[in-house]
């Protein structure tokens, strides 16, 4: 119980106590954001492993008329200690890459509000606290993306939060429905509306699918976050490659196995069309991915399809299906991480954004672009990478739910991927080393951001060879819904 | 026996006592401070009135009725003490109280010198006692006499500042309004010709007898009504004179008027329709579905009006239009659950709406800024303002715990009760468009780079710290505790279904 | 059509309120003059009271006193012409007060045309905004 408070209020407490300290005191306020974070990440993992061994914990409040329960599920925990594990590192990055920003203060306190807010999401423990966390998060993150604060930042933020809304509203209504139809909000391991036959459920089920989907970015609600790309990297990073963007996918793997559960989902005729909204998202969205030059942009629509990897898994309705999302949630975030904290040094470094102009990087940033490489395999899913596993279980879990179709996708998804990011790297390191290029990759700054980044691809290829060391936390999400 | 002598005539004190202090404060208007102190202590009178009054009528299984000097009816005029009453009595007294708290010290500035701020007190107190005489009152031509006083003391107000542009907007004001309120005299001499009644109980006893004998003349009737409570209450397309008067007026009578004066007409409108009409002449001719469609356009249509605005008061105005929309469509859902939504957005919206025009009457008379995208730098050097800014921006637009998303809540649980689509979609759509014309106040406020001149604003004096830090605090507590209110307007609610 | 207009002709005061009201309907909406947007305000409320009095009146009765001589006889219904004087008063402080702020503009716009009026606001609105 303790830790549990302790998760959820580190981020509001220290998001305070930045607020207070001046401008000036960049060390201290340093001190303080990786102090807070470090308490929530720690606080997030004891719950989580107490959650997947089976004790809940619940923390529960009658207001306002409505029950608000915060307390994980294994899915919550998974989610929660995912997130808080990134922000670890994403902490420790915006402390290098912010240093020759302004407004830090503004910066640090909405990264910690919204690391109190995500835990939110992942904790939550019926409908309306989901509601009301994914709805704060579009209010808290808003102002990280508008960090930049260029005409072109307010627009893209203008565009994030009308999409952020519209979703928002839209789960308001499935939620108030639900709430007529069952009287019953809470989740449980027992979906909410089990066995429950109305013709209306085809529409409860879009309503629910097109809120949450804005922001797990699912063609076509995803041009928010192509263009909230202008935010500084380590929010790029962390919240349009993960912790936002997860919490869309979060809410839609709710809805699949917590609202409606899976047996009811089967027998929905609007249930049969998601898996292929999904593959249509990753095929579309890579094959895009492929046509950009920005780099960031690229990493976006890669973002994009990837996120519907987990959901395919998820729509497969299958345990299988269901352990490669969680494998991928998993692994998927790490990688891509790493990916956008390189491509963030690429540009801070040689201020190149493009990729056309990215010929010969790689002898100024060898490691970066080490790293790069690393990850890029990643995302094909080769071994001995993370992410090899997770397509793996996909594959599985398609073909075991009468799907082969969704083997091949994923495999086509795979080679495109291939052409997505490899001449990248393989462009960076062609051509020879000229005079004059320097090494770029010193300094106090350089190694505060090159640290985490290099950790996270040490990770992915550390679970990638021993995939054993998640599995408990995959076998309770699967377990606790089948 | 003085006690028993108020308790058993409380709600003619509640309706009475603004009136004598309007009238007593001309005499003493060269001592200002007497004045408004004066102003506080009898708004804090009617908060206590209000309580106990509520505090009488949750014991009370049934309506009780008083009868004006001891006339009984139909004869006499009669006085109706029901929850719907008690419930705006509240809202009118738990309003005016921080309004009043607000104009402490405050209003010379804006309004002129001493004589014509007591004036202004003078027009708000009559405004006051006119609302409160409107939630009770039981006789239709008291209700015209009532929305007259109503009318003329908020058209004062609205020219109380010494401005052409202020007469210009007063006048427009008088204008339609007035044409309203004859509309509305012209229906109750309808219904007066067919039933021989201006009590509303004799009227919808009568009224159900006659009314399919001849249908036209109520058909005219509920037009007539209709159309001149719709100007009053400002609904689109009806809604021309608002954003002028709204935003010329000065902030407190703003505040007011958006929060306030509006409602009355609103509630007006609902005794007439479900008091006199009953529901089942509603279903008839179909008035729900237009009660619906013209919230729902209003809702539209106002916000994106709102959007289009640079001048803060003036986006506020048009959000008034917009959200006097859900209190419409609330009222055509025509089962509790809408019609409790409704009431209970029309308290919250009371609030939220009183909080933004003085907030915003803050910033524009600290900065003297009356556009949007000039406001950059005050998030920040008048703290207190801006935050209170924001909590109201966030209960408009119906976060969980604010205020407005329990209204929101009970009126989309209406909608879908009665499967009409369009008001769950445009109670969504009303709640995106609201942030879309709010937050850019906010962002720019806090966001925004502040200019040079900004080193000397600051927070305004402690009356109005301390009348929106109360404010502030009502639309928090009205969002984690709305059990007392909603109970209220819930039997409210079912009261005005059950009867006619 | 003879059955109608015999309708009008027993009924005449209510269709003369009709026509009274539509006239001063019209003034006000179609007419810039300030002066005579409230007389077509007047005219509508005239029409108004006009359908009152009518409701009250009763053909062949006697007035609502009660003297020896007509006890027992019908009386004109008192009520609505009590009402109309409310309602005249009402009227009587809207036009007064309508006429100060007529006199307010006039001062300072030098013109009594309501579109004249709007068009110089926008203007220096515009002007303020620069």
């Amino acid at each position: 119980m303790l830790f549990l408070i302790l998760a959820l209020l580190s981020g509001v407490v220290g998001g305070l106590i930045v607020a207070a300290i001046p401008e000036s005191r960049e060390r201290l306020r340093n001190l303080i954001v990786i102090l807070f974070t470090a308490l929530g990440t720690l606080s997030c993992w004891v719950v989580g492993i107490s959650a997947f061994s089976g004790q809940s914990i619940m923390l529960v409040g009658h207001i306002a008329g409505f029950t608000f329960s915060l307390g994980p599920d294994p899915l919550g925990a998974l989610f929660g200690i995912i997130a808080s594990s990134l922000w670890m590192f994403a902490a420790v990055y915006s402390f290098g890459y912010m240093s020759e920003k302004k407004r830090h203060r503004t910066y640090f306190t909405f990264f910690l509000l919204s690391f109190s807010v995500t835990l939110g999401v992942a904790f939550s423990g019926n409908l309306i606290v989901l509601y009301l966390f994914y709805e704060l998060l579009t209010f808290t993150t808003y102002p990280l993306v508008i960090h930049e604060r260029t005409p072109e930042a307010v627009k893209a933020g203008k565009k994030y939060f009308l999409y952020s809304l519209s979703g928002a509203g839209a789960i308001l209504v499935a939620v108030v429905f639900t709430y007529s139809m069952s009287g019953n909000l809470s989740f449980s391991d027992k979906p909410i509306l089990a066995g429950s036959v109305d013709p209306r459920l085809n529409w409860l089920l879009v309503l629910f699918i097109v809120g949450f989907g804005v922001k797990a970015a699912i063609m076509p609600l995803h041009r928010w976050l192509p263009s909230a790309m202008v935010a500084p990297t380590p929010v790029s990073a962390l919240l349009h490659a993960v912790a936002v963007v997860y919490s869309g996918v979060y809410g839609v793997l709710r809805v699949i196995y917590s609202v409606f559960g899976h047996e009811l989902i089967s027998q929905l005729s609007f249930g049969r069309v998601l898996p292929w909204i999904a593959a249509f998202t990753i095929l579309v969205g890579v094959i895009i991915a492929t046509r950009q030059d920005i780099l960031k942009r690229r990493l976006a629509y890669h973002t994009i399809s990837q996120l519907s990897y987990i959901l395919l898994g998820a729509f497969t309705l299958q345990p299988l299906g269901l352990a490669g999302a969680m494998l991928h949630m998993i692994s998927y975030s790490i990688l891509k991480v790493a990916l956008f904290f390189s491509a963030g040094i690429i540009s801070e470094q040689t201020g190149e954004t493009e990729i056309s102009k990215m010929i010969g990087v790689g002898w100024s940033l060898p490691k970066t672009m080490t790293i790069f490489g690393v990850a890029s395999l990643g995302m094909i899913g080769m071994l001995p990478l993370n992410t090899f596993w997770s397509k793996y279980y996909l594959m599985q879990g398609g073909v075991e739910g009468g799907r082969w179709q969704v083997a091949v996708v994923l495999i086509c998804s795979g080679i495109v991927n291939a052409f997505c990011f490899i001449p990248t790297v393989v462009d960076a390191f062609r051509g020879k080393r000229t005079e004059g290029v320097l090494n770029k990759e010193r300094g106090k700054r350089l190694f505060l951001m090159l640290t985490p980044t290099a950790i996270l691809a040490v990770v992915a290829i550390f679970i990638g060879l021993w995939p054993g060391s998640v599995w408990p936390g995959v076998e309770a999400v699967v377990d606790w819904f089948f | 026996m003085m006690t028993t002598a108020i308790s058993s005539n409380l709600p003619v004190f509640v309706v009475i006592a603004p009136f004598i202090v309007a009238f007593i404060l001309p005499t003493i208007s060269r001592r200002l401070r007497l004045v408004e102190s004066l102003t506080l202590v009898l708004s804090i009178l009617l908060v206590v009135g209000a309580g106990l009054l509520t505090h009488y009528v949750k014991a009370q299984d049934t309506a009780t009725f008083y009868s004006m000097g001891g006339w009984t009816a139909p004869w006499g005029i009669e006085l109706k003490i029901d929850s719907l009453s008690a419930f705006f009595v509240l809202v009118v007294a738990g309003v005016s109280l921080p309004v009043s708290m607000f104009s402490v010290a405050n209003l010379s500035g804006e309004v002129g010198n001493s004589y014509r701020t007591t004036r202004f007190y003078v027009l708000y107190l009559i405004l006051i006692g006119a609302l409160a005489g409107i939630a009770f009152t039981n006789d239709m031509f008291n209700v015209f006499v009532l929305i007259e006083v109503a009318t003329l003391s908020s058209c004062g107000l609205v020219s109380a500042r010494n401005e052409p542009v202020a007469a210009h907007a007063s006048f427009t004001y008088l204008i339609l309004s007035t044409l309203g309120s004859t509309l509305v005299l012209g229906g109750i001499g309808l219904i007066y010709i067919l039933t021989g009644h201006l009590n509303m109980r004799h009227v919808s006893a009568e009224l159900a007898q006659v009314w399919q004998s001849s249908p036209h003349v109520v058909w005219m009737a509920i037009s007539f009504f209709l159309v001149g409570f719709g100007v009053k209450t400002a609904i689109f397309p009806l809604h021309i004179w608002l954003p002028d008067a709204h935003s010329t007026a000065p902030s407190p009578a703003s505040a007011i008027l958006s929060g306030l004066a509006v409602k009355g007409f609103l509630l007006c409108l609902l005794k007439v329709l479900y008091n006199v009409f009953g529901h089942s002449i509603i279903f008839e001719f179909g008035i729900d579905r237009l009660l619906v469609l013209a919230g729902s356009i209003a809702i539209v249509a106002g916000s994106i009006f709102a959007i289009a605005q640079d001048e803060l008061k003036r986006r506020l105005a048009y959000s008034t239009v917009a959200q006097m929309g859900y209190l419409f469509l609330g009222l055509g859902l025509m089962n509790t659950q809408g019609l409790k939504g409704a009431l209970f957005y029309l308290a919250s919206h009371a609030i939220i709406k009183s909080a933004l025009f003085l907030t915003s009457g803050v910033i524009i008379s600290t900065t003297g800024k009356k556009n949007v995208r000039d406001l950059a730098g005050v998030g920040r050097k008048m703290p207190l303002t801006m935050a209170v800014f924001t909590i109201s921006s966030l209960g408009l637009i119906g976060i969980p715990l604010f205020s407005g998303f329990i209204g929101k809540w009970h009126l989309l649980l209406g909608g879908l009760e009665t499967g009409n689509f369009i008001s769950v979609l445009t109670i969504i759509a009303g709640s995106v468009l609201c942030a879309a014309y709010l937050l850019p106040v906010i962002r720019i406020a806090y966001f925004g780079s502040a200019p040079e001149e900004s080193k000397g604003w600051k927070d305004p004096g402690l009356p109005q710290k301390t009348s929106l830090v109360l404010l502030a605090a009502l639309i928090l507590f009205l969002g984690v505790f709305p059990d007392p209110i909603l109970e209220l307007a819930g039997s409210a609610a079912v009261n005005l279904l059950s009867s006619g | 059509m003879n059955k109608l207009l015999n309708k009008i002709l027993i009924n005449y005061p209510y269709f003369f309120a009709v026509i009274l009201f539509a006239i001063g309907v019209a003034t006000i909406v179609t007419r810039s003059n300030m002066f005579k947007k409230l007389l077509g305000l007047n005219i509508m409320e005239s029409a108004v009271y006009l359908m009152f009095i009518a409701a009250g009146n009763i053909r062949g009765a006697t007035e609502p006193i009660i003297t020896d001589s007509n006890a027992g006889s019908t009386i004109i219904n008192p009520l609505p012409s009590a009402l109309m004087l409310t309602g005249i008063v009402v009227s009587v402080s809207v036009t007064a007060f309508a006429l100060a702020l007529i006199l307010r503009m006039y001062k300072h716009y030098g013109t009594t045309d309501a579109i004249l009026i709007a068009e110089m606001r926008d203007k220096n609105e515009k002007w303020g905004n620069k």
